[in-house]
């Protein structure tokens, strides 16, 4: 997570640079744009009757695909997901795999001139949790259900077709029940949150 | 904090006749003032009203009723929230189904009243709710609320804003413009405290857009509403009943402007309570052929907001639809309208045995489902109705289980004289319920109403 972290630091930076000489270019995309991402993430996983969450570090990873309803509105579908291969329910357990993805409808909007976004979002949203007991084989707990994104972003523009995109954004996920070896956990509510740096095509 | 519900009632039963109830006269444009131009934007005063609002709000429940949650709600608490998140809250399905939204409408109308559009108000609903639970209560935050008071703020919000500016007039003067100022209050206090602060209250100008529907159809019915339980054969039970239906501006006729310039309304009360409020309202619509073509037919998303609470069931939730809307002209100025829609569902509650957890006696879930809809009418007044719709709700918070919802019904009503008339209508509700850990439940629920009706429309001349 500390190097993905670095990563995202340096590639930002390295953005900011070259988009002092892309600032002037508008708009901040056109007609039809993709988006690919990632960076380093968080999950905190919520149940009820549960004493406390579980807060566990991960990464995520998203690709957004849309086209411009307005100079500052833009409508997409984003696909997110998130990976943490030593999550556990209680605190100390490291056992099970975590994996969460949503895809949703997502609409940025460009409140001002500058490349700076905010991001809104609903669709649906999938939670998956891997243990393998010894001995055994992998058991899998699933949940299904509705997913919000809410984020904060920027584009900096490295030319007329390209961006580098920062993003901060929080997935909220409701998945429902878990069943799991030893005991069943009721509506689960994933939360990840997520930095990322993002290469835009527009 | 659940509103009152007795000015809305007020509002829509008795209250002052929006613009499109005017007489025909009071609608000409009054030439000796200036056109309608756009007020300016205040999004930071919109901000600051939300923050308003909640310390309002908040002061108040501590204070006045002395609610340990308003009470607790400090730096505690806020660190506690903020760490621990989201969880479902146990309420009851009236305040996170009716007030919740309508505490939204506020949040929302901050926004519609300091001169933003729908799409830039809408994120200040989520603003106001995300706010209130983090900061507003010292209880965690609940994810069904804020899915509530959102998505249903902004349905509601943008609704009472339309009506509220249909009952304003900002060309009348002396007491008739104090009362309509009065009766809109209700439905958008947001609105009415800023209009009161601006001076608006009394000074003469154009009207919005949103004044003039361009087309409606209001409908009140009143007489009574028989109910009964598949589970409870030997139980019918009856009450008398209330029920508005309002068509505010007709998609087949008005080209696109924005959202909900064309919205349907349903309010039913029973017993001084609601037993249902269900509203479609246009987001986005593209004409399929001609407006001026024999035949209509139109591509339509629509945002829904659904509230059923009667003794016998309750259901509600927060959807997207997306379909066909078709006028099919038949002689004279007869024609059959039809809808096909599908639609996804954000959020839903809905009881049944088994559901829910704790002392929450319901189930919240996605889900989806579709809604046909075909009615016979003459220039936009429907007399024949017949309607399906099925859902399908997956539990995330309650019990283990998929419920299958079906609503299906006939509504006729016979036209007497003078707008008058006489209606009957066939509900049917019947649910399934299909548990990881029970066996499966189904139940019906048949409802019969018989009202007294009055109607009043108009169009434009010659649609």
């Amino acid at each position: 997570m500390r190097s993905a972290g670095r990563l995202a630091l340096a590639v930002t930076l390295v953005a900011g640079a070259l988009a002092d000489r892309a600032a002037a270019q508008r708009p901040h995309r056109s007609g039809l744009w993709f988006e690919l991402g990632s960076g380093p993430a968080a999950v905190r996983v919520a149940c009820a009757g549960c004493a406390d969450v579980s807060f566990e570090g991960g990464s995520g990873g998203y690709l957004r695909v849309g086209g411009v309803v307005s100079d500052r509105v833009l409508l997409g579908v984003e696909a997110f997901g998130f990976d943490d291969e030593t999550f556990g329910f209680t605190a100390g357990d490291t056992a099970f795999v975590a994996e969460t993805a949503t895809v949703a409808a997502v609409a940025l909007w460009f409140p001002w001139r500058s490349g700076a976004f905010l991001k809104g979002g609903v669709g649906i949203a999938e939670g998956s949790f891997t243990t393998t007991p010894t001995p055994g084989s992998p058991v899998i707990a699933e949940g299904v259900g509705v997913g919000l994104t809410f984020g904060v972003g920027w584009d900096f523009a490295i030319s007329r077709k390209f961006a580098i995109t920062a993003n901060a954004a929080a997935f909220i996920t409701a998945i429902g029940d878990l069943v799991l070896p030893s005991e069943t956990v009721d509506d689960v509510i994933a939360t990840m949150y997520v930095v990322s740096i993002g290469f835009t095509v527009r | 904090m659940p509103p009152s519900r007795v000015p809305l009632l007020v509002a829509l039963v008795a209250g002052w006749p929006p613009a499109f109830l005017a007489p025909a006269a009071a609608q000409i444009p009054d030439t000796t003032l200036p056109p309608w131009t756009p007020p300016p934007q205040r999004p930071w005063v919109a901000v600051a009203e939300i923050a308003a609002i909640n310390v309002l709000v908040n002061r108040f429940d501590a204070y006045v009723l002395q609610a340990d949650w308003a009470i607790g709600a400090g730096t505690n608490s806020w660190q506690t929230n903020l760490r621990l998140g989201w969880e479902w809250d146990e309420d009851q399905f009236g305040t996170n189904m009716f007030a919740h939204p309508y505490h939204g409408g506020l949040y929302f109308n901050t926004g519609r009243s300091n001169g933003l559009d729908y799409w830039e108000s809408a994120p200040l609903a989520f603003l106001g709710s995300w706010t209130w639970e983090y900061f507003g209560e010292s209880y965690r935050p609940s994810l069904n609320d804020f899915f509530m008071t959102s998505f249903g703020g902004i349905a509601l919000g943008e609704m009472f804003h339309r009506v509220g500016a249909s009952i304003r007039d900002n060309r009348a003067r002396g007491g008739g413009r104090l009362g309509r100022e009065l009766a809109a209050l209700p439905l958008d206090p947001v609105g009415a405290f800023n209009r009161l602060i601006r001076g608006e209250w009394s000074e003469r100008g154009p009207n919005p857009p949103e004044h003039d529907p361009g087309a409606f159809v209001l409908r009140v019915h009143a007489g009574a509403q028989l109910l009964s339980d598949s589970s409870q054969s030997d139980t019918v039970r009856s009450a008398p009943s209330v029920l508005i239906d309002l068509r505010y501006g007709d998609p087949l006729i008005q080209p696109y402007r924005s959202p909900f310039d064309a919205f349907s309304v349903r309010l039913q009360t029973s017993a001084g309570s609601i037993n249902q409020l269900r509203a479609s309202g246009r987001l986005f619509g593209k004409d399929l052929n001609a407006t001026t073509a024999r035949h209509r037919h139109l591509f339509m998303v629509n945002q829904r907001y659904d509230f059923a609470k009667n003794p016998a069931y309750q259901f509600g939730g927060q959807s997207i639809e997306a379909g066909l809307h078709s006028r099919w002209h038949l002689r004279g100025s007869f024609g059959i309208r039809t809808q096909v829609f599908a639609d996804a569902i954000i959020l839903a509650a809905l009881d049944a045995p088994s559901s829910g957890v704790g002392e929450r006696i319901y189930d919240f879930g996605p889900g989806g489902g579709f809604r046909v809809e075909v009615a016979l009418e003459r220039r936009g007044i429907t007399y024949v109705t017949l309607y399906g719709r099925n859902e399908f709700v997956h539990t995330v918070s309650g019990a283990s289980a998929d419920h299958i919802v079906s609503i299906s019904g006939l509504e006729i009503t016979v036209p007497i004289a003078w707008g008058l008339g006489v209606a009957l209508h066939s509900e049917y509700y019947s649910r399934t319920s299909r548990y990881s850990d029970k066996p499966d439940e189904m139940r019906e629920f048949p409802e019969a109403r018989i009202y007294l009706t009055w109607t009043s429309a108009s169009r434009p001349e010659g649609r």
